[in-house]
């Protein structure tokens, strides 16, 4: 948008929000469009009308859902579980739900869609609602106290170590496998993730990759491109003005838009998430890290897969490190204390920042979130990439002959619902918790979950059906981008595995709280690492060595 | 006339003295054997849990009956060895086990647990090991940056005091609106931390669009991140919590100014005394133990201060403005890191009850000097 037009429109009264959701600026996912996803997308066909049905409730760019339509997706989702339960079933069954109530999703949305399962089984279910923070503490208390209060727990795969691998959860029925149509699972999401032991537990009802969006408006602005042009600093590679492809280019675009304005309005680049947030902050940096650790020849690149010595401290953690020390001097002022539900929810989608690196989320909540005001001036990609790569086993760093190493980040593997062994001993309150995982987990539902705000992202290949979004009021350039981000990221020969291992969540936070101090200037990049790492080892010990080589190793597929 | 006194008829010193020697002897036998009941059961209970027997029960339930059992026989044991006094001594049985099982023992299971190696995460479970936790907290950098912290927020106590003595005296004073004004400076108190946190320091404080930002933006300050410099991070967290918690104060102070005696002050006036002198010599030296008492009290609150912090700043930027109590949250909450964390929270506890003892040793003798 020019400028003068912009400010004709904010004296005639227009809010910034206003004017930057009206200012489309599609080129850039235009680029993108449709490319790489032929194979995933096939005309919808008649029998596709409920899932067409639910996608219209309340429809894309009609306010944020609400509880009565959560209600109405679980009721017209009902179908498969009448096909398993009969009517009053499971009259007098209890059954006590634990989960997250993070951005009021999550729990929010399950109370809604287990409505009416509730009505038509009979069963009631009470809620134990956790913030995010507070999740890894509360699982962890409860395992260890042997005081599990929950009958059903979203939970996600990094988790399983600490959950599956004690025998605290319930084997899932083949039953369930048929109702929710296991096989449809994106491949990097089928086993062994959400088994233990060979033993399925889990309802996946989330895939997690973290990608990159960013704002198509900021990357093709013909001022900004000739001021990039003009400048003499380093560009890393990118000749003309647009979305960087490499941590490298990102450093040089966020240093280069400190202190520019974009339709009057002051510009950041990247935004970095270096506050705390129990431990799921440490991914951010990770994302950071992918591309620099994750060789395409060595399948672990947290740890050493033989010895579980950390690698947090190689040339490759530390150079991400240094990343974020030297990005922040050009983000906003404040971003010290911005963890990821400040960058996502409160700056990227109120119009702050044009890169994040995220969860699906961002690309389900840009159209269909209220606070968002960038819906149609966002694109997608997978994580930047890395001229060069460390190579753990030499010690050096490879320039690879295919170009920039890419690894995505495939953070935490989604959330799943699972269903504790304590119900085990009771067959009908068994088959209620089961029934009532395999309702979220449905294929229907979980399309929907995919569409709108949720906490969840696609995780199926059916979510991979371009016309069903365009129906349901997607831009279908906007959604070819996103998608294709989710499913570069999943399928990605060189993505970056959760390491599915017991306390992952206490190596994590106690990375989290020596990386605040480090990105605050207390120490240098390297004594930083070096500290994680010390506490790495010591946790490891405490945990057990060998048996975190050993679910290491499996968690990677070794 | 002489006194009749017969040692023989003369009641003894002690009325326990008039109980029969079996009696006493039962008392003490039931006693005995209680007590060695119930150390019998823990015994076997804590080999049993820590498998170092196969003999004992699956859960704790029967070391309770046997604690009650216990609580009984100590009742029987006063009455049976001590007569009626034993009987008055009775009211304070159940104040007894309670304190016993509510404080007691968590304190010695907490000393317990802080020597041992127990994160949650370990299959392993809870391991004994030492002062290990002790000498990594001696050498942990973090801990003692919060206990600095700790020093900084205490001593911003005098500065609160000042204030919340200045707006009691305005209170106390007869200014018009008096009875709203006091309603409008309690409602800080009445307001969650967590609450405050988010009102003011998210909302009012935010650096892009929040009212103070803006305010200091015109008054020149280029970039009003209030939380993102180690100083202005603390600043703001006291400042927050002194908001929150003067009113507490200034109610204390004001019911002292409210109870002190007019005539005290009308004879000071007689005499001539200016309202600054009358303040420095009689105001100030009469208010002095309510002064101590609310200083004390808002310094033990202030020596748990968490929740601002934890919801604002998480301890940040780099530990600026961590406190004990929200360091040790982490370390439970984020790290679940028990045995270490616990380590820490005792050897808070032991500081805490050394330093407000001294304190109120030092505030007495203050007090008695100056009046």
């Amino acid at each position: 948008m020019r400028v003068d037009l912009y400010e004709k429109l904010m004296r005639a009264g227009a809010s910034r929000r206003d004017v930057l959701k009206g200012a489309a600026s599609m080129a850039a996912i235009a680029a993108a469009s449709g490319a790489g996803l032929g194979a995933l997308t096939r005309p919808a066909a008649a029998d596709d009308s409920l899932r067409a049905k639910i996608l219209q409730i309340p429809g894309v760019g009609k306010g944020q859902p609400t509880d009565a339509d959560f209600q109405k997706v679980g009721e017209l989702c009902l179908e498969a579980t009448k096909a398993n339960v009969k009517e009053g079933e499971f009259a007098g069954v209890e059954l006590t739900f634990m989960g997250l109530n993070n951005q009021n999703l999550h729990n929010v949305l399950f109370r809604g869609f287990l409505k009416p399962w509730e009505a038509y089984t009979g069963a009631k279910i009470s809620w134990i609602d956790l913030a995010q923070a507070d999740y890894n503490a509360r699982l962890q208390q409860s395992i260890a106290t042997g005081t599990v209060d929950f009958d059903v727990i979203e939970m996600g795969a990094p988790f399983e170590g600490d959950v599956c691998g004690k025998g605290l959860t319930s084997e899932m029925p083949d039953w369930v496998k048929k109702q929710i149509d296991f096989d449809d699972l994106v491949n990097y999401l089928k086993p062994p993730v959400g088994t233990w032991n060979g033993k399925q537990y889990r309802v996946t009802i989330d895939g997690d990759a973290h990608n990159f969006n960013y704002r198509t408006d900021v990357f093709s602005d013909s001022e900004l491109a000739a001021a990039w042009k003009a400048d003499s600093g380093d560009k890393a590679g990118l000749a003309e003005w647009g979305v960087p492809k490499t941590w490298q280019q990102v450093q040089a675009v966020t240093k280069f838009l400190k202190g520019k304005k974009f339709k009057g309005q002051d510009i950041y680049g990247y935004l970095d998430a270096p506050k705390p947030w129990g431990g799921f902050g440490f991914y951010f940096l990770g994302s950071r890290a992918t591309a620099y650790a994750k060789h395409p020849d060595d399948k672990a690149w947290l740890f050493d897969a033989d010895t579980m010595k950390p690698r947090v401290n190689n040339p490759a953690w530390v150079r991400a490190i240094q990343d974020v020390i030297d990005a922040l001097p050009s983000e906003p002022a404040d971003q010290i204390n911005a963890d990821p539900n400040t960058t996502a929810f409160q700056q990227f989608l109120a119009g702050t920042g044009s890169m994040i690196p995220w969860w699906g989320d961002v690309g389900s909540n840009v159209k269909t979130n209220d606070s968002s005001v960038i819906g149609d001036v966002t694109g997608f990609s997978i994580l930047p990439g890395s001229d060069d790569v460390y190579n753990s086993k030499t010690g050096k760093w490879d320039k690879l002959a295919s170009g920039p190493n890419y690894a995505p980040n495939c953070a935490y593997l989604g959330w799943g619902v699972y269903v504790m062994a304590r119900v085990d001993s009771d067959e009908k309150k068994k088959k209620a918790a089961w029934s009532a995982a395999a309702h979220l987990g449905g294929k229907d539902l979980s399309l929907w979950c995919a569409a709108y705000p949720s906490g969840f992202q696609p995780y199926r290949n059916s979510h991979f059906n371009i016309p069903e979004w365009v129906a349901a009021g997607y831009d279908e350039a906007f959604i070819s981008s996103y998608l294709k981000s989710e499913a570069d990221s999943y399928n990605h020969p060189n993505a970056a595995i959760e390491p599915r291992i017991p306390g992952i969540f206490q190596y994590y936070s106690a990375a989290e709280d020596i990386l605040a101090n480090t990105f605050a200037g207390k120490m240098k990049a390297q004594e930083g690492a070096d500290a994680i790492a010390a506490a790495w080892e010591k946790l490891t010990d405490q945990i057990g060595r060998e048996n975190q080589v050993k679910l290491y190793k499996a968690s990677l597929g070794m | 006339m002489a006194e009749q006194t017969s040692t023989a008829n003369a009641w003894p010193a002690n009325p326990a003295d008039l109980i029969p020697a079996g009696r006493k002897r039962l008392g003490w036998g039931l006693l005995a054997a209680a007590t060695l009941g119930l150390l019998t059961i823990i015994v076997v209970q804590i080999l049993y849990k820590t498998e170092m027997s196969t003999v004992g029960f699956d859960t704790w339930r029967p070391v309770i009956y046997a604690y009650i059992l216990w609580g009984a026989a100590l009742g029987a044991w006063q009455v049976l060895t001590r007569g009626e006094d034993g009987q008055r001594a009775l009211f304070l049985l159940p104040a007894l086990l309670f304190t016993i099982a509510m404080v007691i023992f968590p304190t010695l299971f907490g000393f317990y647990i802080a020597l041992t190696d127990w994160n949650l995460s370990s299959f392993t479970g809870r391991r004994f090991n030492g002062l290990d936790n002790f000498w990594q907290m001696l050498a942990d950098p973090y801990y003692r940056n919060a206990l600095l912290n700790m020093v900084l927020y205490v001593l911003a106590v005098l500065v609160e005091y000042v204030v919340a003595f200045g707006l009691a005296l305005l209170l106390n004073a007869q200014i018009r609106a008096r009875k709203f004004f006091r309603v409008v400076f309690l409602l800080p108190l009445m307001l969650s931390p967590v609450a405050v946190s988010w009102m003011v320091g998210k909302s009012l404080m935010e650096y892009r669009f929040g009212p103070a930002a803006t305010l200091a933006r015109h008054l020149g300050w280029d970039n009003p991140a209030f939380f993102s410099d180690p100083i202005t991070a603390r600043i703001s967290i006291m400042m927050l919590d002194a908001w929150t918690f003067i009113p507490f104060m200034m109610i204390m102070l004001l019911a002292g100014l409210q109870a002190m005696s007019r005539e005290v002050l009308e004879a000071a006036r007689v005499d001539g005394a200016t309202a600054w002198q009358t303040f420095w010599q009689v105001t100030f030296p009469l208010m002095l133990p309510v002064s101590v008492t609310a200083v004390i009290l808002r310094i033990i609150f202030k020596l748990k201060l968490a929740d601002i912090i934890i919801t604002l700043t998480s301890g940040g930027p780099g530990g600026a403005t961590d406190s004990v109590s929200s360091f040790i949250y982490r370390e439970y909450r984020d790290r679940s890191n028990v045995g270490y964390g616990t380590m820490l929270a005792m050897a808070y506890l032991i500081i805490i009850v050394v330093f407000v003892t001294w304190l109120l040793k030092v505030a007495s003798r203050f007090v008695r000097n100056v009046n």
